[in-house]
Parts: C-alpha cells; structure tokens; sequence
C-alpha cells in the first residue's frame, strides 16, 4: 500500500528526515517512535503533504502512484487521512457541515451522487456514538474552544467519515486523560480492518497497550535505528530511548 | 434637472441649487434646511487632511456635477417586492430617491406611527428644536448636506409601552442612471418601555447617484431597538449615511450593518449613552471586491455610568478594494464602571486590497473596562492545510474559511430572511472564481 524509499525531506532547507525506507501492507499496524526531535512530526507533515515540508530525494508510492506529486486535497481523496497532533481550530466552520463536506467530496471522486443531508446525519450519529461523543459536537464549530480530548476524538469521528485506506495518527494520545485515551483507542481498533493501515506516531508505549502495533519502528535523528514486533515497544519502555539511540 | 453642484463653484452655483430645493419643498423644513446649508458653508468640503476623511477620498464626489432628483422617476412595483424580506410586506416604508412615496409603501399596521418630518416640526416643538441645535452643531459636512437638501422625511414614533413584534423595513431606492443626489431623512422616536425591530435595505435600480441619508433614533427610558441595514447599492454609486443616536436610562440598541460597498460607501455612526443602564451593540461586515469601498467612522460617547458598548467590525477585501475603521469611544468623567469593547478585524484576500484602522479610546473615568483591537490579516494558512487534508480543494476550503469569516457577523443578524439574503448574495460575492 505504502513505500516509502530513501526518503529525505525537511524543513525550510534543513534536512530533518535522513534517509528513511519503510513499507506498509493493507492491515497492517505500524507505530514509529522516537525521542522528541528525531523526526516523527515531520514524517507525518511530509506524507499529509504540508507545503512548508519538502522532500529532497527519495520517493514515496501510494497504491504505486508517487505521493510527492499529489496535493493534500488529492492525497486525502486517494485514501490518506492525516490525524493532527494539534487538530486546527477553524471558528465558523460548523463541525456537522464540514464533515459532510469532506464526506462528500470523497463521494464525487468516487463518482457516487453527494449523500442525503437526513442520511448523512443518521450516519455521523452513528459513528460519534461509537466515540461516546454528545450531540452538541455536531452543532459547535470545527475543533473550536475543544479540549485537547474532545479535538482527537473529532479527529478520529473524521478518520470514521471518511474510511481511509491509510491512516497516519500523529501524536493522537498526547493530552488524553485515560478515559479519553481508551475511547479514542477503542474507536481506531474498530475502524481498523484488513483493508486499511495504520501508522501510530507516538512518544509514548501507553497508546500501544490499546492498539496493538504489528511493526514498531524507532526514528532517531531523521532515520529507522531500530524495527521489530511490539515487544521492541516494552523494552523501549523499561530501557529508555537512549538503549537505542546510542547504540547506533 | 439642469441645475449643478460643483466643488469649484460651490458658492453661488450651491445657493443657486439650495434655493431650488426650498422653492419645490416644504415651507417648514426650509428654516432647519437654511440652518444646516449654512452650517456646510462653514465646515466646506474636506480635504485629504481633514481628521474626518483622513482615510476617504471624497475629490470623485465632489467633481461630480450632480443634479436633484425632480421626483419624476418610477420605480416598478415587482422591483420594490424583489427587495421586500418575507414577513414584511405589510410594513414596508418605501424610499425613492429621498422621497417617502405612499404609494409603493404598505403602511397599514403602522399608519398611526407615521409624521411626515414638515408636520412633526411644526407641531413638535421639542423635536423641532432638538433637529435645529443638531444641524447648528453638525461637525460632518455630508451630513449637513443632507440636512440642506433633505426632501419631505419621516418621523416614526413609537408609543409609551407599545411594542411592534413584526419587523419594519425601509427600503432606500435610487433611481440612477445619472449623477443625481438626495437626501432621505428619518427621525426614529421610541417611548418608554417602546420596542421595534427595523430592516433597512439600500439598492439602486441604476447607477451613478449619490445617497446622502440621515437618520436620528431618539430612545425614551427602557426602550430597545434592533437595527438591521443592508447596503447593497449600485456598485457605481456614493452612498454615505450618518446615524446619530440618544440612549436614556436602560434604554438598548442593537444594529447590524452588512455592506456590499460601492464606488465609494461610508457609514457615519454618532451614539450617545446619555442616561445609566443604557446599551449599544454596534456590528458590521462587508465583503469588498473590485474597487469598491466602505468606509466607518464611529463616534461613541459614554456620559452616564454603567453603560454597556460592543463594537465588532469585519471586512473581506477582495480585488483592489478598500476599507477604513476610524472609531473613537469617548468615557466622560463621572461615566463610571463603563463596559466598552471595539474589535475590527480585517480579511485581505488580495496584494492590492487596503485597510485602514485606527480604534481608539479617550477616558476620562478612573474606574472602567474598555478594550480595543484591530487585526490584518490573510487566510490563515494551518486552517487552510487542515480542509485539504480533508478532500477540500484549496479553492473551496479557501471560500469555506472566508464565508466562516464574514458569517459570524451575519449570524449576529436576528432575522432569518436577511442572513439568508446575506448568505445568498454577499456572500455569493466570494464565490470559488473570486477568490
């Protein structure tokens, strides 16, 4: 589903990301963790397609089309949804109606009639149930005045609208309380199926105790130190990323 | 419609015109007309330093030889329902190039509400002499033009403890089609414990004229006005209105603006809280494109204690349009525990666009709450990112971004007719091509 091979990419001219390979298949977990600064934030920017974050060399396939040459806008309609460590608060925008924007927009690409408005509320009444989100969400303004937990679990009832093929969950526990953070969990485990993929962008091994991560790859100053299965994750955990980063 | 007003000859060729206008008008008007004519000799038109127009450029106006309007035009009446908000068709007052015309108006349920402005001046004297001080003491030379040249107004009042539930809309239209001026005049008197709600709407049925309107709302204790105007004139047109107004004891106003702007647009809002308790909520959005301008000059002036005032200002600029906030809030000694906020913010969709800001404060009172703030800024660029990631366009999430902005001005609006009118047309204004 996903290559990515000897990707370089950074930010403003400075080279952040120092030669990364990775491939992903449909139904796969992957978690990619890391120090801060190791470049996990800037992996996530470059496969959402961020504009200020550019790739140097390397190439990135999606489905076997080259990602780099896609927009946001093309890349999410290919099956990409990006979860935001910061989700963007965006004032005036009504939560409710943008998501049946996107919904839609993934229809017509699809070449589907646009969803009934009646239906397309059964739907998100549905999926924010699933989540244990109150109504009231559907009223307010897109992540406007949301808690830090309320802003991820509307990220993940986006992830739900729209049924990607590649999730990229950047972050997705961090400000979560630990009820919060089993209700978002919850959500992305029963999203999550032999068709789609994940990546979990994590600092933390705590997120990876309510998804279970087939593949867990440590990133340390731009590149893959470490892969392995979730056990590499436990051993992070008690021996600290210094057990692996000073080793390489 | 021969006779001209030019800046360069403004003296004889102005009397000239002014003697015209008393001639065709009414005799009871003519005195308050004298006064304010002789008021603008003394103020003249202003130059480009003047503190008043520092941001607008009147030279265009003012070149202009512009004719009075002899009334002669029609206006049809599928024109004047094309413009009539659902729920206001039995009280509706009809304006056409200044003059209050009975026959397009629907004025069955308020009739008893309606003075022709000659009448009530010369039955009322308190009114008579509160129009006659102001046009001696006007400080806006438009305003005072408009005084001069004023035709037969009106005068809408509402009595003690009477309440009219339904909306009342004045419709403003011009005519155009040549450089015509007029000067429609309204005095709004609300009694104690009165309420009334008021849609206005500006159009032109063609271009080129020069709306000058004057309005006054005089608010007796306890009374509460919502205030709604839309401005959405011909975009080759002058449209500039002054709107003074006098609160008493826990008296409210609340107003709206929402300006589609035009060759060159100014809103002039003089408001006093002159009793404590009273309340002033002042709000106003504008959608420019092309070189269209709106431009706001505000005035409040807080004389008693604990009164309340909200000011918010947002313009979109589009194209190589302009608009200007110059708003000061004046706290006199003794108005103590005032409450003012001011906020202008301001969208530039354009590298040509131009915005001019300057909210200020003057406080004289040692124990109030007043803030102020203005902000230029462009498309936030994060919030435009996240949409695209969702399978927006960066076209349609740009728009989306732009309408968020203006709307929630609109939403303020508490007749669902207008902000659907709103979101249809000025907000159509920023349609995917435009932006």
């Amino acid at each position: 589903m996903l290559e990515i091979k000897d990707l370089h990419a950074g930010f403003d001219g400075n080279e952040i990301i120092k030669g990364i390979s990775l491939s992903i298949k449909k139904g796969e977990i992957h978690a990619v963790m890391g120090p801060n600064g190791s470049g996990k934030s800037t992996m996530a920017k470059i496969l959402s397609g961020h504009p200020a974050y550019q790739a140097m060399s390397g190439e990135i396939l999606f489905d076997g089309k080259n990602l780099l040459e896609m927009d946001a806008e093309e890349r999410s309609l290919a099956g990409i949804f990006m979860g935001f460590q910061y989700p963007v608060e965006v004032p005036g925008v009504n939560n409710a109606e943008f998501l049946r924007m996107a919904h839609n927009a993934r229809r017509v690409k699809a070449g589907e009639e646009e969803i009934d408005p009646l239906d397309f509320d059964d739907l998100l009444s549905e999926k924010m149930k699933m989540l244990g989100m109150e109504k009231k969400y559907k009223e307010r303004n897109l992540n406007d005045g949301f808690s830090g937990g309320e802003k991820k679990k509307n990220e993940i009832l986006q992830m739900a609208i729209l049924e990607p093929k590649l999730s990229i969950l950047d972050e997705t526990d961090s400000g979560l309380d630990i009820d919060a953070l089993r209700v978002v969990s919850e959500g992305v485990n029963k999203l999550h199926n032999e068709n789609n993929a994940l990546i979990l962008i994590t600092h933390y091994q705590r997120l990876l105790d309510y998804i279970k991560p087939d593949f867990v790859h440590v990133l340390s100053n731009g590149k893959i130190v470490k892969s392995g299965d979730k056990s590499l994750a436990l051993e992070l955990e008690s021996q600290g990323y210094d057990w692996v980063t000073t080793a390489n | 419609m021969s006779d001209t007003l030019v800046e360069s000859s403004a003296g004889s060729a102005f009397l000239d015109l002014h003697k015209k206008i008393i001639e065709q008008g009414s005799p009871a008007l003519a005195e308050l007309q004298q006064v304010a004519l002789n008021r603008f000799e003394v103020l003249g038109f202003p130059h480009s330093k003047h503190e008043m127009y520092t941001y607008v450029n009147t030279k265009g106006l003012v070149e202009t030889a512009f004719s009075l309007s002899d009334g002669s035009k029609k206006v049809s009446e599928d024109f004047v329902a094309s413009h009539v908000y659902p729920g206001c068709e039995n009280q509706c007052l009809v304006f056409v190039d200044g003059i209050f015309n009975r026959d397009l108006s629907r004025v069955e349920k308020v009739s008893a509400n309606l003075v022709p402005l000659s009448e009530s001046v010369s039955s009322d004297q308190d009114l008579k002499k509160y129009l006659s001080e102001t046009a001696e003491n006007e400080n806006d030379v438009f305003a005072a033009l408009s005084t001069a040249f004023c035709g037969e107004g009106l005068v809408f009042k509402v009595g003690d403890n009477t309440q009219i539930s339904e909306p009342v809309q004045v419709l403003f239209v011009s005519t155009g089609g040549s450089p015509v001026m007029h000067a429609p005049r309204l005095v709004w008197q609300l009694g104690k414990l009165s309420e009334v709600k008021v849609i206005e709407k500006f159009v032109g049925v063609e271009g080129g004229y020069f709306i000058n309107a004057v309005q006054d709302w005089l608010l007796e204790e306890g009374a509460g006005v919502s205030f709604t105007q839309v401005q959405a004139d011909a975009s080759d047109s002058w449209h500039f209105s002054k709107t003074r107004v006098h609160l008493h004891r826990n008296s409210r106003f609340h107003s709206s603006n929402a300006s589609f702007g035009s060759q060159l647009a100014r809103h002039h809002y003089d408001v006093r809280l002159q009793e404590e308790g009273s309340e002033l909520r002042l709000n106003g959005v504008s959608v420019l494109d092309g070189k269209e301008q709106v431009h706001n000059f505000i005035r409040i002036h807080h004389e008693a204690p604990q009164c309340v005032s909200h000011q918010h200002f947002k313009n979109v600029i589009n194209g190589h349009a302009r608009s200007s906030f110059d708003g000061t809030v004046i706290v006199n000694q003794g108005a103590q525990l005032t409450s003012s906020d001011q906020l202008i913010n301001n969208l530039m969709l354009s590298n040509d666009g131009h915005a001019d800001n300057k909210p200020n404060l003057m406080i004289f009172a040692d124990d109030v709450k007043c803030t102020h703030g203005a902000t230029i800024g462009q498309i936030d660029k994060e919030q435009w990112f996240y949409l695209q990631t969702r399978g927006l366009s960066a076209r349609v999430a740009k728009e989306l971004l732009t309408r968020s902005f203006a709307k929630s001005i609109i939403e303020t609006i508490e007749f669902p007719e207008v902000v659907k009118d709103l979101n249809s047309t000025l907000l159509k204004k920023l349609e995917v091509r435009n932006v």
